[in-house]
């Protein structure tokens, strides 16, 4: 019997005139790395804020872990982790002290979060970086922190918003494993990028969006048996055939 | 509330690692005073130089010069007769006073000396109060000399030594200087005419304005660096958030006052231990107030640009309203229009303890309104809020 985790109901959100999300629905599994893909304007990161509490929704429903967002959006906040595609980080604080201090915002004593930042530089490997400066270190390494504060608190479910971007290769496979230990682990994890060889090789499920709508959704597999033979057809050339070819933004 | 401390203790450990920031902000208030001190320190209402040429050279033209130099505001400038010609024809002086040669001697010997001004057209204004300031001091020298005189005149013939009628004599010249039969009391009305009185607390206040027009992008800040939206998916509500930046902006604005109130207490010593810790809390509850309407403005502003915009226009705005640099005549439509502006109750409640020495129920009413402000803007500054603008 497989729990549904993530359950999202028609959902709706408009900006002005504007509907960026138009009666989205979908679910995700307990421990599933579900993908959200799309071009750009698709209402990936729409979708992503309202379930990660930063907007609210016009319509529809969102339950996390049992909980509503609508009367229980600060539990649903006591479990969830976001890695924004920005780098969130204090760059004039060391990696450590970033940590630790998002931590203690995830409810944790100051011990605690100290004892988790270390353990996730450890697994992020920059334990011997855990007292430099963010400003100075590399973009990899501000990724690999900014998926270490997600982290932090133990969520759940954690998002993360195209996590590998602008990456070197090195850095993208270090990301990817700790990805998939997350997920061994129990992690449910909600994710979204635009590299499609990724998206392949990292999640159970993707969701394809385009307009505001959700347009396919399945296992990277099936989708692409929809076109041809699994093995020689790429998610990228699913996603292009779904989304067309003609340049968004 | 724990995770509220947080955020302004983060806040706290930003600002004290931008070295740049750190040093601008500390540095800021002791050149604010160094300005305030260079413009206002040791000045009184009047200041003149008095250009003398002094032909004696003896002792009562000496002690004259001295009493001159000894007055309130006057300096003096020692010219030679040449000097003093030039610059009367040039008209860079309009007064000199002369002490013409033998001036002390014909004093020693019990004659009659006269001094002498020389002036352009009517000496100007300056030089007419500094005539006056002289012959002030001229007519008490007359006055002691005929005391001398008189005593003299009153022990000759019994056997008093003359050394002994000086010292009793200057004995009795120092009571009266000391203190006069007739004196000459000033009743302030309206608060002291110290210049520094008069115009610190405006600029205090438009400090304080100032600083925390920076405050107003701190959510700004927070959006372009994506923190913003991390911190709002964190067990911290928005409430806690605005409340810790609150702080955060209300100790840094308090600490920069402190040091600006400081300096004026330890070099100017124009307050007593009481109206200082009444001036802080007057400065603190001002520095929430401004603190909750930059959290206003850091709300709705998109941009760091539109915060600096906005925040300054707003200073600008509320200092010149607030009569800042000038007195607002109380029946004046510029006086209706001040009440808008919290530099006003700020200002009044600071000049009242400062000048006037008022306690803390003669300032009720502006503390009120200012700790007012600070909860209403608050609380309108977490309502205006959007997380992504444009959202909800």
């Amino acid at each position: 019997m497989v729990e549904e985790f993530v359950v999202v109901s028609d959902l709706q959100k408009s900006f002005n005139e504007h509907k960026a999300v138009d009666g989205v629905s979908f679910s995700v599994h307990k421990g599933e790395i579900f993908g959200l893909l799309g071009p750009n304007g698709a209402g990936k990161t729409t979708t992503i804020r309202m379930l990660s509490t930063v907007l609210v929704a016009d319509g529809g429903e969102i339950t996390i872990g049992g909980h509503s967002m609508q009367r229980e959006s600060a539990a649903i906040r006591s479990i969830i982790g976001v890695c924004p595609q920005e780098l969130a980080l204090y760059d004039d604080l060391s990696a450590l002290d970033n940590m630790v201090f998002f931590g203690r915002m995830a409810g944790m004593t100051g011990l605690e979060a100290k004892e988790q930042a270390m353990a996730n530089l450890k697994l992020m490997g920059l334990v011997d970086r855990a007292k430099g400066k963010v400003a100075k270190f590399s973009g990899g390494m501000k990724r690999r922190i900014n998926l270490a504060i997600a982290l932090m608190g133990n969520p759940q479910l954690v998002f993360l918003d195209e996590p590998t971007v602008g990456i070197d290769p090195q850095s993208r496979n270090h990301i990817y494993e700790n990805i998939l230990g997350l997920q061994k682990k129990g992690m449910t994890i909600l994710y979204t990028t635009h590299y499609m060889e990724e998206a392949d090789r990292l999640c159970n499920r993707v969701a394809i969006m385009d307009g505001g709508k959700i347009i396919a959704m399945d296992t990277p597999h099936q989708l692409k048996s929809q076109i041809g033979p699994p093995e020689k057809v790429t998610l990228e050339e699913v996603f292009l055939r779904l989304t067309g070819r003609s340049l968004r933004d | 509330m724990k995770r509220a401390l947080y955020i302004t203790l983060n806040e706290v450990r930003l600002y004290l690692q931008d070295k740049g920031d750190l040093a601008f902000s500390l540095l800021l208030p002791i050149v604010t005073f160094a300005l305030i001190y260079g413009a206002f320190g040791g000045r009184t209402l009047f200041e003149a130089t008095a250009r003398v040429v002094d032909e004696d050279g003896g002792a009562y033209a000496t002690a004259l010069v001295q009493r001159l130099d000894a007055a309130d505001g006057i300096s003096i400038e020692t010219l030679t007769s040449s000097q003093a010609e030039d610059k009367l024809d040039r008209s860079d002086v309009l007064l000199v006073l002369y002490i013409p040669a033998g001036f002390s001697e014909s004093l020693l010997s019990g004659g009659k000396s006269q001094l002498v001004f020389k002036q352009r057209g009517n000496g100007g204004q300056e030089g007419q109060i500094l005539a006056s300031i002289v012959r002030g001091v001229a007519e008490d020298m007359n006055q002691e000399f005929q005391v001398r005189a008189d005593v003299a005149q009153n022990v000759e013939g019994k056997g008093v030594p003359e050394e002994r009628i000086g010292v009793a004599v200057e004995k009795y010249l120092e009571e009266e200087r000391q203190q006069p039969f007739v004196g000459v009391a000033e009743e302030l009305v309206g608060g002291s005419a110290d210049v520094i009185n008069q115009y610190l607390p405006g600029i205090v206040t438009m400090y304080v304005l100032f600083a925390l027009s920076l405050s107003a992008r701190v959510i700004v800040e927070e959006r372009r660096k994506g923190t913003l939206e991390r911190l709002l998916t964190t067990r911290l509500s928005t409430g806690e958030l605005f409340f810790g930046k609150f702080l955060a902006a209300v100790a840094r604005g308090f600490v920069q006052t402190l040091i600006l109130l400081g300096l004026s207490y330890a070099v100017f010593q124009m307050f007593t231990p009481l109206t200082f810790l009444e001036s802080l809390l007057i400065i603190l509850i001002f520095t929430a107030a401004c603190s909750a309407l930059g959290l206003i403005v850091a709300s709705i502003a998109r941009s760091e640009d539109a915060a600096n915009w906005i925040g300054v226009v707003f200073t600008m705005f509320m200092v010149m309203l607030g009569g800042t640099f000038f007195q607002v005549t109380e029946d004046s439509i510029l006086h209706t229009m001040g009440r808008v502006s919290i530099n006003t109750y700020a200002n009044d409640a600071l000049r009242k303890v400062i000048a006037e020495g008022a306690s803390l129920g003669d300032i009720t009413i502006p503390l009120v309104v200012l700790g007012g402000v600070a909860v209403v803007g608050l609380i309108i500054s977490r309502l205006v809020f959007r997380a992504v603008p444009g959202g909800k």
